[in-house]
Formats: structure tokens, C-alpha cells, sequence
């Protein structure tokens, strides 16, 4: 390839143009697709966030409606104000079964003496008598003689709770009440929904061991406290522990959530975002992961790219065979005749014409060639006589 | 008959031995040389630098040493 030919130059810079097109393109289509998985992204820790509070609104009303009715049930308030368990067992066993099928996996009643004994749990009814925990909710009912309500980590798991005294048929405050469900089943309603994978963590700063174990051993669930040093995965919704991993401080997730990256496994792209978890007490006690597989927006702005870089290649060699077919016809061609002449005439012969092939750029300097030719040729014929002369 | 003279007609020879188009072969060594052989007679007289020119533009176009 002979780098001094105009040919060899025009095709050098097509074929830059080429490369530029494909480049910007793909440059272009990667910048769009990062752009994209992140509005995507966005979009579902928002979109997880708000569902998030909305289940937790909703089984607040629906947990305090149901209680309600247990405080105005005689049966139950007498069989709780007599203190008789074996009474109180009978009678809310059954509905507990039900109240379960329908989530709420926590029903407790406590006494009232300032430290809060368990009198009776539906959810492990052999156990009763101990004192609980410590607990904010607790204390704060204690202290307020109100409803409690909100997200707190207790011996029967995480869960959504509400706490609020329980009166006798004169209004004498006999004990305290405590509905809750597990935030993990959260989740899987969330999935249902949305079609997205959720991860529900909790950080260890917030979790006594001995509570996580107990709760693991209500709900005959394997014991994952080592599994992670940080935080306890406390449910998801698919079977990969890949979601989960997490390098920062859980407590330093924005409120409003934040969008981690997105990730490839095989021929699917996932992206990643987490928000945090509040207990009722403020604290931010975990944190929950989203993973939305966005597979077919990237198929489709894969094939989108492919047609546009096969469509510039096309074009654009096209417009190289254009290019240069023009470029030999109106130009190289033309100057390979005019050399030719010019070097028969050098070699003798007088008669070959430079044809005019058009009035364009090229065709003007033929046409001045030939009158350079012809003045040529006829002082080539008058030499000898201007020799002769001289 | 001089060095120059002897070129022109080792060229025409070439040509008619080899078959070649005499006016194009002509053209460019007279173009590489700078002289035109329909110029160059049995008298003309041998000048050094011609004559090396013309050997030069022999051996690039005909391919045959002078």
C-alpha cells in the first residue's frame, strides 16, 4: 500500500470514520445501558422502599384491628384478667391458627409487673413465665400506657409488632398484648408483587445472639449467626447468597437507599440496590437488598447496538466503495490518460488527443493539457525549420 | 556514431525484439532522462551526464543494464 496516493489517504480516512462510528456507537449504547440499569436501579429501591412501608402500614392496621376485637372479647379478657392460661390457651388457640394463615406470626400476652413476664405465647406455648428481653417497645408501653407500634427484633424473630395494654371488663389496665410478624415474609409478598428478589439483613450490633438463636429454634430455622461477621441474613427470596454481599456499614445506607452496581451471572445482568431497615426505636437495624434482573432491557440494548454497528458498517462501506468508484472515475482515471498522453507525446507520437471528459475541475486541466499538447506537438513540427532559421 | 545514438538504438531493438509499445516506452525514458530520442541522431554529440541519464532511464523502464 503506497501511503503517498490520494486513493490510499481517502481510504485511510474512511476507514477512521469507520472505526470512530463503531466506536462512538458501542461508546454510546454502553453509556445508555449504564444509564438506564441506574434510572432501573433507581427506580427499584425506590419502588421497594415505598412497598416496604406500605406492607408495614398495612399489617400495622390490620394487627391492630385484630386487636380490637381480642380486647373486647370476653372470653378472652376474662380467661387473661382471672389468669387462668389453661383457659386463655383454649380459647385463642384456634384463632391463633387462623390469625397465622393470614401472617400474624407473633401473639403474646404479658403481664403487667414493670419487668413484663410472658404469660402466654401462642407462637411457643410452652414456654411462659420468663422475662423478656430488653426492648424498646416494651419499655415505651410500659412507660406510656399506650400502643407501640413498629419493627423490633425479639425472642419469636424480626417482625413488624404492635404492643398496647389490655384492659378488663372495668377498664383496669390487666396486662399488655403483642401481635407481630415476621419482616421476612415480607419479602416473599414483595416478590409476588414485583417480580423482583429482596434480601433482608440485620446488623449484629442491633441482635443479642442468644435471642437470634432462640428465635431460629421457635421457627426450626438453621442457626446462620457465622455466616456472616457483620449481619445475619434474616430472609430472601432466591436461593444465591450472592445478592447479598455488602462491604460498607449498614447504619451508612442513605435513607432513601442506595444503588450498589450492577452484576452479571451467566447470560442474566442484575443490578443491586439496598435501603435501610428502621426499628422502632430509630435505630437502623438492617437493611434490604433488591436485585432486579434487567436481562431484557440488556438483550435488547445489545441487539439495538449490533443493528447500528452492522448498519454503520454497511453504510459506511457503501460510501467507501462509493467514495473511491467516484474517485477513479471523475479523477485517477482521467489523470492516468492524461499521463499517458503526455508520455507518448514525450515517445513520439503526436496524434493521441487528451479527450475531455467533462467541464468539472479535472476536465478543465485536460482541456488546458490539450492546448499544452497541441502548441507542443506544432513546435515540435517547426523545430527544424527554427532551427534552420537560427 | 556516439554513446547516445548506440542507447536509441539498443532501445528500438529492445522494443521490437520484445514487442513493447514503442511510443510508451519511448515517452517515459525520454520523461525519466529528460531528452527525446526522436532527437538523438547518428551525429549527435555525446555528452557524459545525457549519457548516464539516458543509461539510468534504460535500465528502470527496460530493465537492461547499457
Amino acid at each position: 500500500m503506497k501511503w503517498n496516493l490520494i486513493r490510499t489517504k481517502v481510504l485511510a480516512a474512511l476507514l477512521a470514520c469507520l472505526v470512530v462510528g463503531v466506536g462512538g456507537t458501542l461508546a454510546l449504547m454502553h453509556y445508555s445501558f449504564a444509564r438506564n440499569s441506574q434510572a432501573l436501579a433507581v427506580e427499584s429501591v425506590s419502588g421497594a422502599q415505598k412497598l416496604f412501608t406500605i406492607l408495614e402500614s398495612r399489617e400495622i392496621s390490620k394487627m391492630t384491628a385484630v386487636s380490637e376485637m381480642l380486647i373486647v372479647n370476653p372470653q378472652i379478657r376474662d380467661a387473661f384478667a382471672a389468669r387462668d392460661r389453661d383457659l386463655l390457651m383454649k380459647t385463642t388457640v384456634p384463632l391463633y391458627a387462623k390469625l397465622k394463615s393470614e401472617g400474624i406470626t407473633n401473639w403474646a400476652f404479658y403481664t403487667p409487673e414493670s419487668d413484663a413476664t410472658f404469660f402466654l405465647r401462642l407462637h411457643s406455648l410452652a414456654r411462659f413465665g420468663d422475662i423478656t428481653m430488653k426492648r424498646f417497645m416494651i419499655d415505651e408501653v410500659l412507660r406510656t400506657h399506650a400502643m407501640v407500634t413498629g419493627n423490633e427484633l425479639a425472642k419469636g424473630g424480626f417482625g413488624v409488632r404492635i404492643f398496647r395494654p389490655f384492659y378488663d371488663a372495668q377498664g383496669k389496665e390487666i396486662g399488655y398484648l403483642e401481635l407481630g410478624e415476621e419482616l421476612g415474609q415480607f419479602i416473599h409478598a414483595m416478590k409476588s408483587q414485583t417480580g423482583e428478589d429482596y434480601g433482608l439483613l440485620l446488623s449484629k450490633k442491633f441482635m443479642d445472639r442468644q435471642a437470634w438463636a432462640d428465635s431460629n429454634a421457635v421457627w426450626k430455622r438453621r442457626d446462620n449467626w457465622d455466616d456472616n461477621p457483620d449481619f445475619v441474613v434474616a430472609d430472601k427470596t432466591t436461593a444465591t447468597d450472592s445478592i447479598m454481599r455488602f462491604q460498607g456499614e449498614l447504619a451508612a445506607v442513605p435513607a432513601e437507599g442506595t444503588v450498589l452496581e450492577h452484576v452479571r451471572d451467566g447470560n442474566s445482568v442484575f443490578v443491586r440496590g439496598i435501603f435501610p431497615i428502621h426499628d422502632a426505636a430509630g435505630n437502623t437495624v438492617g437493611a434490604m437488598f433488591v436485585v432486579r434482573d434487567i436481562s431484557a432491557v440488556y438483550v435488547a440494548m445489545r441487539h439495538t447496538q449490533n443493528i447500528l454497528v452492522l448498519l454503520i458498517i454497511v453504510s459506511l462501506t457503501v460510501g467507501i466503495i462509493l467514495v473511491l468508484t467516484l474517485l477513479n472515475r471523475l479523477v485517477f482515471r482521467r489523470l492516468r490518460h492524461i499521463i499517458t498522453v503526455a508520455t507518448r507525446v514525450v515517445g513520439g507520437d503526436y496524434e493521441t488527443e487528451i479527450r475531455v471528459g467533462s467541464d468539472d475541475e479535472v476536465g478543465q486541466f485536460e482541456q488546458l493539457f490539450e492546448q499544452f499538447r497541441r502548441v507542443f506537438v506544432d513546435l515540435l513540427a517547426h523545430l527544424p525549420e527554427m532551427q534552420e532559421k537560427g | 556514431m556516439g554513446q547516445l545514438y548506440d542507447l536509441k538504438v539498443l532501445i528500438e531493438n529492445k522494443i521490437k525484439a520484445d514487442g513493447l509499445d514503442a511510443m510508451e516506452v519511448k515517452g517515459k525514458i525520454g520523461l525519466r532522462s529528460g531528452r527525446m530520442l526522436a532527437f538523438i541522431k547518428a551525429d549527435t554529440p555525446d555528452d557524459p551526464a545525457a549519457v548516464a541519464k539516458l543509461k539510468q532511464a534504460v535500465k528502470d523502464v527496460l530493465n537492461i543494464s547499457a
